[in-house]
């Protein structure tokens, strides 16, 4: 208790110093949490672009379409399917899709592209389709439209009421094409999908190849996240010749990104706790030396090494700790005020955000999962701190010491 | 009889062994029995300090034996040396060394604290000791707060309050005014005939010397005179 007592009053002995180092602790840890909480933003909006626009929760093909993605590769038993999910207290909505590829050619040049034959009221609920235009007017009525995105119409140079000609491979192999007017121009926050995904009315799409009434793909949206696994395994038992896949499967490389920034994050945070520890060595060692004597006393007057230790240690640690509070205080108030308002990075990129399929704007979320650890990570530095000074202070002479 | 506190036996310490050596401590024999008053005396650089540390256990002579109640402290090791230290030896030096962020109550009782004294046993340890240097009162104050007679009661305070074997003192007044140095031996010279306390200083301070029942002078390491010697060879003399 007295070495705790005389560690709290050593740190407040040369005040301003003791401050520069605890505000710089609470502002290194402030950025920490700061950078962690837009990292945990941007990831949560990604995983919410994908489910909420791109894969949905789960979706569900015949096990041979994902391959070539060839007309035949159907899923059958479609209305027995739709009657199930409508029913399913864990799936808020679904929609099927017709899905091929095909080259969509102008008079200026051509690009490879991905066809979506759609339901455009069903896919509002599956993928936020009406948000991807400036309005929410049907585009897709009549059977020859099209709507592009707008990287795709940039490349092409396209615009609204154009004409394009799909040229396509149908059920029994044979090159179909149709002449198609450009309906509406879509953008969404992941600009290389923007450039190679192209929609039309489904049953148009089915008829040019050849599976008139037939659909590739269903897309589900269950309730909440957590209801995915519970619902993919339902959907798994009900069609087992079909493949069901989650969205991590669909999209792995998000799943991928959540997972190890995770990491990358706690190491953003131990680099900075790294560079704090210098300089709290170099305050530590400052504060020793400066009482050579005094230590020098202590020893001789029969403070032992263990005693000595822990009170430079526990010097260190208060250097270190007395900032967390200060640090988590700050960027909770900061993080809650762009939680609720969202953090603009537009200014740092837009195109070059959205080509990682990244929203600009950010809602960054509080880290409280992470703050154990983080807090940990700040003692274990404290204590890697302390390590020389304190070896230091036993390493004194006492009799050298006195005498000088 | 008196009780033999401190045996030091032929010990030597040089430093710069290696360069040009300076025999700092050379071949001491020292006797101190308990309740001696003794002052070691001598020019600037004839040893005393570092007779004191030795006999303090605060630095290892080159050669021979130290016996600290029984106990040889040569032989111990560091750690060993520290509660030794804590459990036998009172220090007070020449510059206070009080900590300055601890009170004077707080800074007399710290190495109670060390030795883990019960609350009850201390408080009322301090307060006896603090009536005894004449420090009532002055509790609560910082180091910072008192003037350096004062801040050297303290010291004395700490010293005395564990109630180890010895005190060793080095320059204890060195750093005071006549008033304060006069009080301060005052205060010292009580507790030796009060508690019996073996004191040992190392001074230029004529008023210690004045006081001091035994006078040891110290020349480039060597003992040139001790009073102890002179009295007990007057003593053989009277007796023939």
């Amino acid at each position: 208790m007295m070495i705790l007592q005389l560690a709290w009053r050593n740190i407040w002995r040369n005040p301003a110093r003791s401050l520069v180092i605890i505000l710089s602790v609470a502002i290194g840890l402030f950025a920490a949490i700061s950078v962690l909480a837009l990292y945990d933003g941007m990831l949560n909006s990604r995983m919410r672009t994908v489910i909420d626009t791109e894969t949905g929760h789960a979706q569900l093909h015949h096990p041979g379409f994902r391959d070539d993605m060839e007309p035949r590769f159907v899923i059958p038993d479609r209305e027995r399917l739709a009657h199930m999910l409508a029913s399913d207290t864990l799936v808020r909505s679904h929609a099927f899709r017709v899905v091929t590829t095909g080259m969509l050619a102008t008079a200026g040049g051509s690009a490879g592209v991905t066809v979506y034959g759609i339901d455009e009221q069903a896919e509002v609920s599956v993928s936020r389709w009406d948000r991807r235009f400036d309005d929410s007017i049907p585009r897709l009525t009549a059977e020859r439209s099209i709507a592009i995105g707008k990287k795709l119409s940039r490349k092409l140079d396209l615009d609204k009421g154009d004409k394009v000609v799909l040229t396509l491979t149908d059920r029994e192999g044979n090159m179909v094409s149709a002449a198609l007017r450009i309906r509406g121009i879509y953008e969404t926050s992941n600009a290389p999908l923007d450039e190679v995904n192209v929609f039309m009315k489904d049953e148009a799409l089915a008829e040019l190849l050849g599976v008139p009434g037939q659909r590739h793909e269903l897309v589900v949206i269950c309730r909440s996240d957590d209801a995915v696994p519970q619902m993919t395994q339902a959907l798994k038992a009900a069609m087992p010749a079909m493949q069901v896949e989650s969205w991590k499967e669909l999209s792995p490389e998000t799943d991928l990104m959540i997972n190890t920034v995770d990491y990358y994050s706690y190491i953003i945070v131990i680099i900075i706790l790294i560079a704090l520890s210098f300089g709290i060595v170099n305050t530590m060692m400052m504060s020793v030396l400066e009482r050579r004597k005094e230590i020098a006393m202590m020893t001789a007057l029969g403070t032992g090494q263990r005693r000595m230790l822990s009170m430079i240690v526990a010097e260190t640690v208060f250097l270190s700790v007395v900032g967390i509070p200060l640090a988590l205080g700050c960027s909770w108030f900061t993080v809650d005020h762009f939680h609720r308002k969202g953090l603009d990075l537009s200014g740092m990129g837009k195109e070059m955000m959205r080509s990682f399929g990244f929203e600009d704007l950010v809602y960054p979320s509080f880290p409280s999962d992470k703050l154990p650890a983080i807090i940990l990570l700040v003692f274990l530095s404290a204590l890697l701190a302390s390590l020389f000074p304190s070896w230091k202070s036993v390493r004194i002479d006492p009799a050298r010491a006195l005498q000088k | 009889m008196k009780e033999t506190v401190i045996d030091a036996h032929r010990i030597n310490k040089t430093y710069n062994p290696g360069t040009i050596p300076v025999h700092a401590v050379d071949d001491v024999h020292l006797h101190l029995r308990r309740g001696e008053f003794t002052a070691l005396v001598g020019p600037s650089g004839s040893g005393k300090t570092t007779l004191l540390n030795l006999l303090g256990g605060l630095d290892h002579p080159d050669s021979g034996n130290i016996v600290i109640n029984g106990t040889d402290i040569t032989t111990l090791g560091k750690r060993e040396l520290v509660k030794f230290r804590l459990h036998n030896i009172g220090f007070v030096f020449q510059n206070y060394n009080l900590i300055p962020v601890l009170t004077a109550r707080e800074n007399a009782e710290f190495i109670m604290l060390l030795q883990g004294w019960p609350a009850k046993q201390r408080n009322e340890r301090i307060a006896q000791i603090f009536r005894e240097v004449g420090l009532e009162g002055l509790e609560d104050r910082r180091p910072s707060g008192l003037s350096g007679g004062q801040q050297q009661r303290v010291a004395v305070a700490r010293a005395l309050a564990s109630k180890p074997q010895f005190i060793l003192a080095d320059e204890p007044t060195a750093n005071l005014d006549s008033t304060s140095a006069g009080n301060l031996l005052d205060v010292m010279y009580k507790l030796n005939q009060e508690e019996n306390m073996t004191f040992i200083f190392s001074t230029h301070d004529q008023r210690v010397i004045e006081r001091a029942k035994r006078v040891i002078t110290l020349v480039d390491g060597r003992i040139v005179s001790d009073t102890a010697e002179v009295s007990v060879a007057a003593a053989h003399k009277a007796g023939e």
